[in-house]
Protein backbone atom coordinates (compact mmCIF):
# COMPACT_ATOMS: atom_id res chain seq x y z
CA UNK A 1 0.00 0.00 0.00
CA UNK A 2 1.55 3.25 -1.02
CA UNK A 3 1.33 6.03 1.82
CA UNK A 4 2.17 9.26 1.29
CA UNK A 5 1.35 12.77 3.74
CA UNK A 6 -1.07 15.97 2.58
CA UNK A 7 -0.12 19.26 4.23
CA UNK A 8 -3.24 20.27 6.01
CA UNK A 9 -3.41 23.53 5.57
CA UNK A 10 -4.01 22.37 1.50
CA UNK A 11 -6.65 20.25 2.50
CA UNK A 12 -9.25 22.55 1.10
CA UNK A 13 -7.21 22.79 -2.24
CA UNK A 14 -6.96 18.82 -2.01
CA UNK A 15 -10.97 18.53 -1.84
CA UNK A 16 -11.87 21.06 -4.68
CA UNK A 17 -9.40 18.87 -6.51
CA UNK A 18 -11.42 15.66 -5.50
CA UNK A 19 -14.59 17.56 -7.14
CA UNK A 20 -13.70 15.55 -10.40
CA UNK A 21 -14.38 12.32 -9.01
CA UNK A 22 -17.87 13.22 -8.57
CA UNK A 23 -20.36 15.44 -6.32
CA UNK A 24 -18.49 15.77 -2.33
CA UNK A 25 -20.39 14.69 0.31
CA UNK A 26 -19.08 14.97 3.32
CA UNK A 27 -20.13 15.49 7.62
CA UNK A 28 -21.80 18.94 8.27
CA UNK A 29 -23.50 20.20 11.51
CA UNK A 30 -26.72 19.95 11.86
CA UNK A 31 -28.40 21.88 15.18
CA UNK A 32 -25.28 20.32 17.28
CA UNK A 33 -25.52 16.80 15.49
CA UNK A 34 -23.99 15.90 12.36
CA UNK A 35 -24.97 14.65 8.94
CA UNK A 36 -23.52 13.87 5.25
CA UNK A 37 -24.42 16.43 2.93
CA UNK A 38 -23.49 17.57 -0.70
CA UNK A 39 -20.73 20.48 0.63
CA UNK A 40 -21.80 23.65 -0.45
CA UNK A 41 -18.85 25.50 1.26
CA UNK A 42 -15.71 24.02 2.45
CA UNK A 43 -16.08 25.64 5.70
CA UNK A 44 -18.86 24.44 6.58
CA UNK A 45 -17.39 20.46 6.41
CA UNK A 46 -16.53 19.37 9.83
CA UNK A 47 -14.34 16.45 9.72
CA UNK A 48 -13.69 16.66 13.81
CA UNK A 49 -17.31 15.16 13.82
CA UNK A 50 -17.99 12.29 16.30
CA UNK A 51 -20.88 10.39 13.92
CA UNK A 52 -23.40 11.70 11.22
CA UNK A 53 -27.14 10.71 12.19
CA UNK A 54 -27.35 8.50 9.62
CA UNK A 55 -24.54 6.28 8.42
CA UNK A 56 -23.41 6.02 4.68
CA UNK A 57 -25.54 3.27 4.22
CA UNK A 58 -28.16 6.21 3.29
CA UNK A 59 -26.13 6.75 0.00
CA UNK A 60 -26.01 3.18 -1.42
CA UNK A 61 -29.38 1.91 -0.03
CA UNK A 62 -31.31 4.78 0.45
CA UNK A 63 -34.46 4.88 2.97
CA UNK A 64 -37.23 4.69 0.10
CA UNK A 65 -36.47 4.22 -3.59
CA UNK A 66 -38.20 2.85 -6.17
CA UNK A 67 -36.76 -0.36 -7.74
CA UNK A 68 -38.93 -0.43 -11.11
CA UNK A 69 -41.92 -0.31 -12.44
CA UNK A 70 -44.79 -2.71 -13.76
CA UNK A 71 -47.22 -2.51 -16.28
CA UNK A 72 -49.44 -5.27 -18.11
CA UNK A 73 -47.74 -5.70 -21.68
CA UNK A 74 -44.17 -4.04 -20.62
CA UNK A 75 -43.94 -6.13 -17.87
CA UNK A 76 -41.43 -4.90 -15.57
CA UNK A 77 -39.03 -2.32 -16.21
CA UNK A 78 -36.24 -1.68 -14.02
CA UNK A 79 -35.57 2.13 -12.94
CA UNK A 80 -32.08 2.62 -13.02
CA UNK A 81 -31.84 6.45 -12.97
CA UNK A 82 -29.09 8.22 -10.99
CA UNK A 83 -27.46 4.98 -10.20
CA UNK A 84 -24.71 6.04 -12.44
CA UNK A 85 -24.19 9.66 -10.31
CA UNK A 86 -20.46 9.71 -9.10
CA UNK A 87 -19.98 11.08 -5.70
CA UNK A 88 -17.22 11.35 -3.39
CA UNK A 89 -17.32 10.72 0.29
CA UNK A 90 -15.08 12.86 2.24
CA UNK A 91 -14.34 12.16 5.74
CA UNK A 92 -15.82 8.62 6.35
CA UNK A 93 -14.73 7.07 9.72
CA UNK A 94 -12.92 3.89 9.68
CA UNK A 95 -16.28 2.10 11.42
CA UNK A 96 -18.09 3.50 8.67
CA UNK A 97 -15.72 1.99 5.92
CA UNK A 98 -16.30 -1.58 8.43
CA UNK A 99 -19.91 -1.14 7.89
CA UNK A 100 -19.87 -0.35 4.30
CA UNK A 101 -17.58 -3.57 3.94
CA UNK A 102 -20.12 -5.61 5.46
CA UNK A 103 -23.11 -4.30 3.23
CA UNK A 104 -20.90 -5.47 0.52
CA UNK A 105 -21.29 -9.10 1.49
CA UNK A 106 -24.91 -9.09 1.43
CA UNK A 107 -26.05 -7.02 -1.40
CA UNK A 108 -22.52 -7.89 -3.32
CA UNK A 109 -21.87 -11.35 -2.23
CA UNK A 110 -24.24 -14.39 -3.09
CA UNK A 111 -27.16 -12.50 -3.83
CA UNK A 112 -26.13 -9.45 -5.75
CA UNK A 113 -27.94 -6.26 -5.87
CA UNK A 114 -28.05 -4.21 -8.93
CA UNK A 115 -29.08 -1.13 -7.45
CA UNK A 116 -26.61 -1.15 -4.38
CA UNK A 117 -23.81 -2.31 -5.95
CA UNK A 118 -23.95 0.58 -8.82
CA UNK A 119 -24.06 3.03 -6.62
CA UNK A 120 -21.01 1.64 -4.88
CA UNK A 121 -19.18 1.39 -8.08
CA UNK A 122 -19.62 5.22 -8.42
CA UNK A 123 -18.84 6.43 -4.89
CA UNK A 124 -15.35 7.30 -3.72
CA UNK A 125 -14.61 7.21 0.04
CA UNK A 126 -12.17 9.20 1.39
CA UNK A 127 -11.50 7.93 5.05
CA UNK A 128 -10.52 9.75 7.99
CA UNK A 129 -9.15 9.28 11.36
CA UNK A 130 -11.14 9.90 14.58
CA UNK A 131 -11.18 10.08 18.43
CA UNK A 132 -13.30 7.86 20.02
CA UNK A 133 -16.49 9.20 22.02
CA UNK A 134 -18.17 7.72 25.15
CA UNK A 135 -20.44 5.62 23.03
CA UNK A 136 -18.00 4.44 20.65
CA UNK A 137 -16.65 0.68 20.77
CA UNK A 138 -15.29 -0.05 17.26
CA UNK A 139 -12.28 -0.99 18.39
CA UNK A 140 -13.88 -4.36 20.43
CA UNK A 141 -15.72 -4.88 17.51
CA UNK A 142 -12.60 -4.94 15.73
CA UNK A 143 -13.93 -2.01 13.31
CA UNK A 144 -11.20 0.99 14.41
CA UNK A 145 -9.49 0.09 11.63
CA UNK A 146 -9.43 -0.76 8.14
CA UNK A 147 -7.55 -2.33 5.88
CA UNK A 148 -9.99 -1.83 2.97
CA UNK A 149 -12.79 -0.53 1.50
CA UNK A 150 -11.42 2.99 0.93
CA UNK A 151 -9.67 4.70 -1.72
CA UNK A 152 -7.84 7.17 0.18
CA UNK A 153 -7.68 7.19 3.93
CA UNK A 154 -6.22 10.22 5.91
CA UNK A 155 -4.98 10.11 9.39
CA UNK A 156 -3.89 13.54 11.48
CA UNK A 157 0.01 13.76 12.66
CA UNK A 158 0.13 17.45 13.42
CA UNK A 159 0.68 19.53 10.15
CA UNK A 160 -0.22 16.72 7.67
CA UNK A 161 -2.53 13.78 7.33
CA UNK A 162 -0.53 10.68 6.56
CA UNK A 163 -2.35 8.84 3.76
CA UNK A 164 -3.21 5.44 3.19
CA UNK A 165 -3.64 5.07 -0.92
CA UNK A 166 -6.52 2.24 -1.33
CA UNK A 167 -7.17 1.89 -4.67
CA UNK A 168 -6.30 2.88 -7.89
CA UNK A 169 -8.98 5.48 -7.91
CA UNK A 170 -7.01 6.83 -4.92
CA UNK A 171 -3.88 7.06 -6.08
CA UNK A 172 -5.61 9.11 -9.71
CA UNK A 173 -6.81 11.22 -6.87
CA UNK A 174 -3.00 11.59 -5.67
CA UNK A 175 -2.30 12.58 -9.22
CA UNK A 176 -4.52 14.88 -10.04
CA UNK A 177 -3.45 17.26 -7.37
CA UNK A 178 -0.31 17.15 -8.65
CA UNK A 179 2.94 17.86 -5.92
CA UNK A 180 0.57 18.01 -3.74
CA UNK A 181 1.11 14.89 -1.60
CA UNK A 182 4.65 14.47 -0.11
CA UNK A 183 6.73 11.15 0.43
CA UNK A 184 6.44 10.39 4.46
CA UNK A 185 9.14 10.74 6.70
CA UNK A 186 10.53 8.30 9.71
CA UNK A 187 9.70 10.64 11.31
CA UNK A 188 5.80 10.44 10.37
CA UNK A 189 5.95 6.55 10.38
CA UNK A 190 6.28 7.47 14.59
CA UNK A 191 3.99 10.13 15.05
CA UNK A 192 1.57 7.89 13.23
CA UNK A 193 2.40 4.93 15.67
CA UNK A 194 2.25 7.45 18.60
CA UNK A 195 -1.01 8.60 18.19
CA UNK A 196 -2.58 4.97 17.14
CA UNK A 197 -1.41 3.66 20.15
CA UNK A 198 -3.17 6.87 22.27
CA UNK A 199 -6.08 6.04 20.22
CA UNK A 200 -6.24 2.61 21.52
CA UNK A 201 -6.10 3.98 24.91
CA UNK A 202 -8.81 6.48 24.28
CA UNK A 203 -12.31 4.06 24.39
CA UNK A 204 -13.90 4.18 27.15
CA UNK A 205 -16.00 1.20 26.35
CA UNK A 206 -15.04 -2.41 25.41
CA UNK A 207 -17.29 -5.89 24.71
CA UNK A 208 -15.51 -9.00 24.47
CA UNK A 209 -16.56 -10.28 21.38
CA UNK A 210 -14.80 -13.71 21.55
CA UNK A 211 -17.18 -16.75 22.12
CA UNK A 212 -20.17 -14.05 22.45
CA UNK A 213 -21.81 -16.56 20.03
CA UNK A 214 -22.10 -19.12 22.25
CA UNK A 215 -22.69 -17.14 24.89
CA UNK A 216 -25.65 -16.08 23.02
CA UNK A 217 -26.25 -19.57 22.37
CA UNK A 218 -26.98 -20.45 26.30
CA UNK A 219 -28.68 -17.31 27.29
CA UNK A 220 -31.18 -18.08 25.14
CA UNK A 221 -33.49 -18.23 27.71
CA UNK A 222 -31.99 -15.20 29.70
CA UNK A 223 -34.67 -12.95 31.64
CA UNK A 224 -32.60 -10.03 29.65
CA UNK A 225 -34.39 -10.60 26.83
CA UNK A 226 -38.06 -10.17 28.33
CA UNK A 227 -36.99 -6.72 30.35
CA UNK A 228 -35.52 -5.40 27.32
CA UNK A 229 -38.60 -6.10 25.29
CA UNK A 230 -40.80 -4.67 27.79
CA UNK A 231 -38.87 -1.25 27.43
CA UNK A 232 -38.51 -1.28 23.51
CA UNK A 233 -40.77 1.22 22.04
CA UNK A 234 -40.40 -0.91 18.53
CA UNK A 235 -39.66 2.94 17.43
CA UNK A 236 -37.46 1.38 14.47
CA UNK A 237 -34.73 4.17 15.51
CA UNK A 238 -31.89 1.96 16.47
CA UNK A 239 -32.53 0.14 12.74
CA UNK A 240 -32.46 2.65 10.72
CA UNK A 241 -29.10 4.32 12.02
CA UNK A 242 -27.70 1.18 12.16
CA UNK A 243 -24.71 1.32 9.44
CA UNK A 244 -25.15 -2.69 9.15
CA UNK A 245 -28.61 -2.94 9.55
CA UNK A 246 -30.44 -3.87 5.83
CA UNK A 247 -33.41 -5.10 6.22
CA UNK A 248 -36.06 -3.61 3.86
CA UNK A 249 -39.51 -4.09 2.48
CA UNK A 250 -40.58 -3.98 -0.93
CA UNK A 251 -44.33 -3.14 -1.67
CA UNK A 252 -46.28 -2.03 -5.15
CA UNK A 253 -47.74 0.89 -5.52
CA UNK A 254 -50.43 1.59 -8.10
CA UNK A 255 -51.26 4.38 -10.11
CA UNK A 256 -54.80 5.72 -9.67
CA UNK A 257 -56.79 3.70 -12.53
CA UNK A 258 -54.77 1.56 -13.57
CA UNK A 259 -52.80 -1.35 -13.53
CA UNK A 260 -49.35 -0.21 -13.32
CA UNK A 261 -47.12 1.78 -11.00
CA UNK A 262 -43.91 1.53 -9.34
CA UNK A 263 -42.41 -1.32 -6.54
CA UNK A 264 -40.74 0.67 -3.90
CA UNK A 265 -38.03 -0.97 -1.47
CA UNK A 266 -37.90 1.17 2.12
CA UNK A 267 -35.88 0.33 5.03
CA UNK A 268 -37.41 -2.16 7.21
CA UNK A 269 -36.75 -3.53 10.81
CA UNK A 270 -36.73 -6.10 12.87
CA UNK A 271 -37.84 -4.76 15.92
CA UNK A 272 -41.57 -4.18 14.11
CA UNK A 273 -44.44 -6.26 14.84
CA UNK A 274 -45.16 -6.72 11.39
CA UNK A 275 -41.68 -7.62 10.21
CA UNK A 276 -42.02 -11.35 10.72
CA UNK A 277 -46.07 -11.50 9.92
CA UNK A 278 -46.80 -13.68 6.61
CA UNK A 279 -49.95 -14.35 4.40
CA UNK A 280 -52.30 -16.02 6.54
CA UNK A 281 -51.67 -13.66 9.89
CA UNK A 282 -49.28 -15.91 11.33
CA UNK A 283 -46.40 -13.83 13.12
CA UNK A 284 -43.03 -15.43 13.62
CA UNK A 285 -42.11 -12.68 16.42
CA UNK A 286 -45.31 -11.81 17.51
CA UNK A 287 -43.76 -10.67 20.65
CA UNK A 288 -41.73 -7.74 21.64
CA UNK A 289 -39.42 -9.39 23.60
CA UNK A 290 -38.80 -11.68 20.55
CA UNK A 291 -37.71 -9.21 18.56
CA UNK A 292 -35.56 -6.97 20.60
CA UNK A 293 -33.74 -10.75 20.79
CA UNK A 294 -33.76 -11.61 17.52
CA UNK A 295 -31.70 -8.21 16.44
CA UNK A 296 -29.65 -9.01 19.19
CA UNK A 297 -29.23 -12.47 17.54
CA UNK A 298 -29.01 -11.69 13.89
CA UNK A 299 -25.79 -9.02 14.79
CA UNK A 300 -23.76 -10.97 17.61
CA UNK A 301 -24.92 -14.65 16.72
CA UNK A 302 -26.17 -14.98 12.77
CA UNK A 303 -24.32 -12.68 10.95
CA UNK A 304 -21.02 -14.30 12.51
CA UNK A 305 -22.11 -18.11 11.59
CA UNK A 306 -22.81 -16.71 7.82
CA UNK A 307 -19.96 -13.90 7.86
CA UNK A 308 -17.38 -14.89 10.21
CA UNK A 309 -17.47 -11.92 12.37
CA UNK A 310 -20.63 -9.68 14.55
CA UNK A 311 -23.10 -8.23 12.25
CA UNK A 312 -22.15 -4.91 14.45
CA UNK A 313 -19.51 -2.27 14.04
CA UNK A 314 -19.73 -0.83 16.98
CA UNK A 315 -20.18 3.04 15.65
CA UNK A 316 -22.82 3.80 19.17
CA UNK A 317 -25.08 5.15 16.76
CA UNK A 318 -27.76 2.92 18.29
CA UNK A 319 -27.07 3.71 21.83
CA UNK A 320 -27.48 7.67 20.69
CA UNK A 321 -30.77 7.16 19.36
CA UNK A 322 -33.00 4.79 21.67
CA UNK A 323 -35.53 6.76 23.18
CA UNK A 324 -35.20 4.08 26.25
CA UNK A 325 -31.36 3.77 26.67
CA UNK A 326 -31.19 -0.24 25.19
CA UNK A 327 -27.16 0.13 25.25
CA UNK A 328 -25.70 -2.87 23.27
CA UNK A 329 -22.66 -2.32 25.20
CA UNK A 330 -24.52 -2.97 28.35
CA UNK A 331 -26.90 -5.60 27.01
CA UNK A 332 -23.78 -7.59 25.73
CA UNK A 333 -21.71 -6.96 29.24
CA UNK A 334 -24.82 -7.89 31.00
CA UNK A 335 -25.43 -11.12 29.16
CA UNK A 336 -21.12 -12.13 29.67
CA UNK A 337 -21.47 -11.60 33.02
CA UNK A 338 -21.79 -14.25 36.19
CA UNK A 339 -25.47 -13.57 37.13
CA UNK A 340 -26.01 -14.87 40.99
CA UNK A 341 -28.30 -18.31 40.21
CA UNK A 342 -30.59 -17.73 43.17
CA UNK A 343 -31.44 -14.29 41.74
CA UNK A 344 -32.46 -15.91 38.30
CA UNK B 1 -70.34 12.79 10.56
CA UNK B 2 -69.36 15.45 12.48
CA UNK B 3 -65.77 16.96 12.33
CA UNK B 4 -63.86 19.81 10.69
CA UNK B 5 -63.84 18.83 6.81
CA UNK B 6 -60.35 19.01 7.09
CA UNK B 7 -59.97 15.61 5.50
CA UNK B 8 -62.82 16.20 2.89
CA UNK B 9 -60.81 19.39 2.07
CA UNK B 10 -57.60 17.23 2.01
CA UNK B 11 -59.38 15.10 -1.01
CA UNK B 12 -60.28 18.10 -2.83
CA UNK B 13 -56.72 19.50 -2.90
CA UNK B 14 -55.19 16.52 -4.50
CA UNK B 15 -54.93 19.20 -7.51
CA UNK B 16 -52.43 16.48 -9.33
CA UNK B 17 -55.21 13.88 -9.25
CA UNK B 18 -58.34 15.10 -9.18
CA UNK B 19 -59.14 14.32 -12.74
CA UNK B 20 -57.69 11.51 -12.54
CA UNK B 21 -60.05 10.84 -9.14
CA UNK B 22 -63.49 11.59 -11.17
CA UNK B 23 -62.46 9.46 -14.13
CA UNK B 24 -61.81 6.31 -12.13
CA UNK B 25 -64.70 6.95 -9.48
CA UNK B 26 -68.70 7.57 -10.00
CA UNK B 27 -69.09 9.88 -7.41
CA UNK B 28 -73.06 9.94 -6.31
CA UNK B 29 -73.29 11.47 -2.72
CA UNK B 30 -70.28 13.87 -1.83
CA UNK B 31 -71.55 16.97 -0.19
CA UNK B 32 -68.57 19.40 -0.12
CA UNK B 33 -68.11 18.77 -3.74
CA UNK B 34 -71.57 18.47 -5.69
CA UNK B 35 -74.72 20.08 -5.44
CA UNK B 36 -76.29 16.90 -7.02
CA UNK B 37 -76.27 13.83 -4.64
CA UNK B 38 -78.20 10.74 -4.14
CA UNK B 39 -78.31 9.93 -0.53
CA UNK B 40 -80.03 6.40 -1.01
CA UNK B 41 -78.39 4.88 -3.56
CA UNK B 42 -76.01 2.16 -2.94
CA UNK B 43 -72.14 2.59 -2.60
CA UNK B 44 -69.46 0.28 -3.73
CA UNK B 45 -66.94 2.30 -1.23
CA UNK B 46 -68.11 4.93 1.53
CA UNK B 47 -65.60 7.46 2.79
CA UNK B 48 -66.64 8.42 6.09
CA UNK B 49 -65.05 11.46 7.86
CA UNK B 50 -65.76 12.34 11.23
CA UNK B 51 -66.80 11.26 14.59
CA UNK B 52 -69.82 10.07 15.93
CA UNK B 53 -71.03 12.51 18.19
CA UNK B 54 -74.98 12.66 18.15
CA UNK B 55 -77.71 10.11 18.02
CA UNK B 56 -78.34 12.20 14.30
CA UNK B 57 -74.66 11.23 13.44
CA UNK B 58 -75.24 7.47 14.34
CA UNK B 59 -78.62 6.99 12.50
CA UNK B 60 -77.01 8.45 9.03
CA UNK B 61 -73.57 6.22 9.75
CA UNK B 62 -76.15 2.91 9.95
CA UNK B 63 -77.31 4.25 6.96
CA UNK B 64 -74.28 4.66 5.28
CA UNK B 65 -72.76 1.29 6.63
CA UNK B 66 -76.12 -0.75 4.71
CA UNK B 67 -75.35 1.02 1.68
CA UNK B 68 -72.05 0.57 0.83
CA UNK B 69 -69.79 -2.52 0.43
CA UNK B 70 -66.55 -1.24 2.05
CA UNK B 71 -66.70 1.16 4.42
CA UNK B 72 -63.36 3.53 4.68
CA UNK B 73 -62.91 5.61 8.16
CA UNK B 74 -61.03 8.58 7.00
CA UNK B 75 -59.17 10.92 9.36
CA UNK B 76 -58.67 10.60 12.91
CA UNK B 77 -61.55 11.54 13.99
CA UNK B 78 -62.83 8.75 12.27
CA UNK B 79 -60.59 6.13 13.01
CA UNK B 80 -59.99 7.11 16.51
CA UNK B 81 -62.62 9.30 17.96
CA UNK B 82 -60.14 12.15 17.24
CA UNK B 83 -60.39 15.33 19.60
CA UNK B 84 -64.08 14.61 19.88
CA UNK B 85 -63.20 12.17 21.67
CA UNK B 86 -60.06 13.73 23.69
CA UNK B 87 -59.51 11.92 27.24
CA UNK B 88 -62.48 9.32 26.28
CA UNK B 89 -64.83 12.16 27.75
CA UNK B 90 -62.53 11.44 31.27
CA UNK B 91 -63.18 15.38 31.87
CA UNK B 92 -66.90 14.95 33.16
CA UNK B 93 -69.93 14.09 32.63
CA UNK B 94 -72.11 14.74 29.90
CA UNK B 95 -74.28 16.72 31.36
CA UNK B 96 -72.08 18.68 32.84
CA UNK B 97 -70.07 19.43 29.83
CA UNK B 98 -73.34 19.96 27.71
CA UNK B 99 -74.39 22.93 30.24
CA UNK B 100 -71.49 24.17 30.48
CA UNK B 101 -71.28 24.78 26.85
CA UNK B 102 -74.83 25.68 26.30
CA UNK B 103 -76.65 26.31 29.50
CA UNK B 104 -80.06 25.26 29.60
CA UNK B 105 -80.52 22.70 27.06
CA UNK B 106 -83.35 20.61 27.82
CA UNK B 107 -83.49 16.51 27.35
CA UNK B 108 -84.30 16.88 23.72
CA UNK B 109 -80.93 18.35 22.13
CA UNK B 110 -78.71 15.70 20.56
CA UNK B 111 -75.30 15.18 21.81
CA UNK B 112 -73.51 12.27 22.69
CA UNK B 113 -70.22 11.00 23.96
CA UNK B 114 -68.21 11.17 21.28
CA UNK B 115 -67.59 7.82 19.65
CA UNK B 116 -65.08 6.57 15.96
CA UNK B 117 -66.82 4.92 13.46
CA UNK B 118 -65.44 1.43 14.45
CA UNK B 119 -67.33 1.56 18.63
CA UNK B 120 -70.84 1.86 15.91
CA UNK B 121 -70.46 0.24 12.76
CA UNK B 122 -68.14 -2.40 10.87
CA UNK B 123 -65.59 -0.79 9.44
CA UNK B 124 -63.61 -2.13 6.85
CA UNK B 125 -60.10 0.19 6.18
CA UNK B 126 -58.79 3.22 8.22
CA UNK B 127 -56.72 6.23 6.91
CA UNK B 128 -55.95 8.11 9.72
CA UNK B 129 -54.38 11.65 9.79
CA UNK B 130 -55.39 14.82 10.99
CA UNK B 131 -55.95 15.41 8.31
CA UNK B 132 -54.98 12.95 6.15
CA UNK B 133 -52.29 12.79 3.79
CA UNK B 134 -52.93 13.18 0.08
CA UNK B 135 -50.63 10.38 -0.13
CA UNK B 136 -52.20 7.99 1.60
CA UNK B 137 -55.73 8.90 0.24
CA UNK B 138 -54.54 8.55 -3.42
CA UNK B 139 -52.93 4.97 -2.57
CA UNK B 140 -55.84 3.45 -0.69
CA UNK B 141 -57.99 4.46 -3.80
CA UNK B 142 -55.95 2.95 -6.30
CA UNK B 143 -55.50 0.18 -4.18
CA UNK B 144 -59.41 -0.05 -3.54
CA UNK B 145 -60.01 -0.07 -7.16
CA UNK B 146 -57.71 -2.75 -8.14
CA UNK B 147 -59.78 -4.78 -5.55
CA UNK B 148 -56.77 -4.80 -2.95
CA UNK B 149 -56.64 -3.12 0.48
CA UNK B 150 -53.52 -0.49 0.41
CA UNK B 151 -50.46 -1.29 2.85
CA UNK B 152 -49.70 1.90 5.24
CA UNK B 153 -46.77 1.91 7.72
CA UNK B 154 -48.03 0.78 10.98
CA UNK B 155 -44.37 1.71 12.65
CA UNK B 156 -43.97 4.66 14.42
CA UNK B 157 -42.94 8.68 13.35
CA UNK B 158 -39.81 7.85 14.45
CA UNK B 159 -38.64 5.49 12.21
CA UNK B 160 -39.63 8.18 9.11
CA UNK B 161 -38.04 11.12 11.08
CA UNK B 162 -34.64 8.79 11.44
CA UNK B 163 -34.94 8.33 7.38
CA UNK B 164 -35.25 11.78 7.05
CA UNK B 165 -32.21 12.29 9.42
CA UNK B 166 -33.95 14.84 11.56
CA UNK B 167 -32.96 16.30 14.87
CA UNK B 168 -34.16 14.04 17.56
CA UNK B 169 -36.24 16.55 19.63
CA UNK B 170 -37.22 13.83 22.59
CA UNK B 171 -33.21 12.65 23.10
CA UNK B 172 -31.71 15.99 22.32
CA UNK B 173 -33.78 18.89 24.09
CA UNK B 174 -35.77 16.42 26.51
CA UNK B 175 -39.54 17.84 24.38
CA UNK B 176 -42.79 16.08 24.66
CA UNK B 177 -42.31 13.85 21.08
CA UNK B 178 -45.11 11.65 20.47
CA UNK B 179 -43.36 9.97 17.74
CA UNK B 180 -42.45 6.71 19.68
CA UNK B 181 -46.66 5.74 20.06
CA UNK B 182 -47.84 7.87 16.71
CA UNK B 183 -48.46 6.15 13.57
CA UNK B 184 -45.76 6.95 10.74
CA UNK B 185 -47.23 8.00 7.79
CA UNK B 186 -46.83 12.02 7.29
CA UNK B 187 -42.99 11.71 6.87
CA UNK B 188 -42.28 12.89 10.21
CA UNK B 189 -43.82 16.47 9.38
CA UNK B 190 -43.76 18.18 12.19
CA UNK B 191 -40.41 17.09 13.89
CA UNK B 192 -38.91 17.59 10.22
CA UNK B 193 -40.10 21.49 10.82
CA UNK B 194 -38.26 21.75 14.72
CA UNK B 195 -41.69 20.69 15.96
CA UNK B 196 -42.09 17.77 18.29
CA UNK B 197 -44.96 15.57 17.21
CA UNK B 198 -48.28 15.80 18.82
CA UNK B 199 -49.70 12.23 17.81
CA UNK B 200 -52.29 13.79 15.29
CA UNK B 201 -52.53 10.57 13.28
CA UNK B 202 -52.79 8.53 16.53
CA UNK B 203 -50.88 5.39 18.13
CA UNK B 204 -49.06 3.29 16.27
CA UNK B 205 -50.16 -0.28 15.67
CA UNK B 206 -47.69 -1.69 18.57
CA UNK B 207 -47.65 1.14 20.91
CA UNK B 208 -46.03 0.14 24.38
CA UNK B 209 -47.48 3.26 25.93
CA UNK B 210 -46.36 1.74 29.35
CA UNK B 211 -42.51 1.90 28.65
CA UNK B 212 -42.97 5.40 27.14
CA UNK B 213 -44.94 6.95 30.13
CA UNK B 214 -41.72 5.74 32.15
CA UNK B 215 -39.69 7.19 29.71
CA UNK B 216 -41.35 10.78 30.21
CA UNK B 217 -41.60 10.04 33.87
CA UNK B 218 -38.11 9.41 34.23
CA UNK B 219 -37.55 12.55 31.97
CA UNK B 220 -39.47 14.34 34.55
CA UNK B 221 -42.51 15.61 32.53
CA UNK B 222 -45.63 14.68 35.00
CA UNK B 223 -47.60 11.48 33.78
CA UNK B 224 -50.91 13.39 33.73
CA UNK B 225 -49.26 15.90 31.32
CA UNK B 226 -48.41 12.75 28.75
CA UNK B 227 -51.79 10.65 29.13
CA UNK B 228 -53.67 14.52 28.48
CA UNK B 229 -51.18 14.94 25.66
CA UNK B 230 -51.52 10.83 24.31
CA UNK B 231 -55.34 11.13 24.75
CA UNK B 232 -55.80 14.56 22.39
CA UNK B 233 -56.42 12.67 19.30
CA UNK B 234 -57.38 9.33 20.39
CA UNK B 235 -58.73 7.56 23.52
CA UNK B 236 -56.39 4.60 24.73
CA UNK B 237 -58.52 1.77 23.23
CA UNK B 238 -57.57 0.96 19.66
CA UNK B 239 -60.05 0.54 16.51
CA UNK B 240 -58.52 -2.87 15.90
CA UNK B 241 -58.68 -2.77 12.05
S1 LIG C 1 -25.73 -2.24 16.44
FE1 LIG C 1 -25.49 -0.11 17.17
S2 LIG C 1 -23.30 0.14 17.60
FE2 LIG C 1 -23.54 -1.72 16.36
S3 LIG C 1 -23.26 -1.00 14.26
FE3 LIG C 1 -25.46 -0.93 14.66
S4 LIG C 1 -25.86 1.16 15.37
FE4 LIG C 1 -23.63 0.83 15.50
S1 LIG D 1 -34.30 2.51 19.38
FE1 LIG D 1 -34.67 1.53 21.36
S2 LIG D 1 -36.90 1.70 21.67
FE2 LIG D 1 -36.50 2.11 19.50
S3 LIG D 1 -36.76 0.11 18.51
FE3 LIG D 1 -34.57 0.33 19.00
S4 LIG D 1 -34.32 -0.66 20.99
FE4 LIG D 1 -36.51 -0.29 20.72
S1 LIG E 1 -38.01 13.80 17.11
FE1 LIG E 1 -39.77 12.64 17.84
S2 LIG E 1 -40.41 11.47 16.06
FE2 LIG E 1 -38.32 12.14 15.65
S3 LIG E 1 -37.02 10.43 16.35
FE3 LIG E 1 -37.21 11.91 18.06
S4 LIG E 1 -38.94 11.11 19.26
FE4 LIG E 1 -39.06 10.15 17.26
S1 LIG F 1 -45.41 14.50 13.12
FE1 LIG F 1 -47.02 13.92 14.56
S2 LIG F 1 -48.29 15.74 14.84
FE2 LIG F 1 -47.03 16.08 13.01
S3 LIG F 1 -48.33 15.39 11.28
FE3 LIG F 1 -47.08 13.63 11.92
S4 LIG F 1 -48.37 12.53 13.40
FE4 LIG F 1 -49.22 14.61 13.19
Amino acid sequence: MKILKLPKNKLDFFASVVQQFGEVHAPVEQNGQFAFQPVRRWSEVRLDYNRTILPPKKYFLPPRETLLQYAGDAGYVPVMEGLDKKIVLFGVHACDVYGLNLLDLVFAGAYRDPYYQARRRNAAIIGIECTPDEHCFCRSMRADFVEQGFDLFLFDIGDYYFTLVGTALGDDMVLATGPLFEPVSHQDVEEYKRRSARKREAFRLHVEIRDLPEIFEMEYSSDIWQGLGERCLSCGSCSMVCPTCYCYEVADEVQLGSREGPRARTWDSCLFATHALVAGGENFRKTRPSRVKFRFYHKQRGFVAEYGRPGCVGCGRCIVACPVKIDVVEVLNQLRSVQNVASR
Amino acid sequence: MTGCAGDQLVMLNCEDQLLDVVAALDIRDFLMASSGNDEECPLDVALVEGAVLTRRDEEKLNRVRERAKLLVAVGTCAVWGGVAAMDGGRDGDRARLLAETYGPTGAAYDSTPARALHEVVKVDFNISGCPIEKEQFISALSHLLNGNAPLFPQYPVCTECKMRENNCLLIEKGEVCCGPLTVAGCNARCPALNIACVGCRGPADDANTTSALAMFGEKGIPRDDIVRKLRTFAPMEGPGV
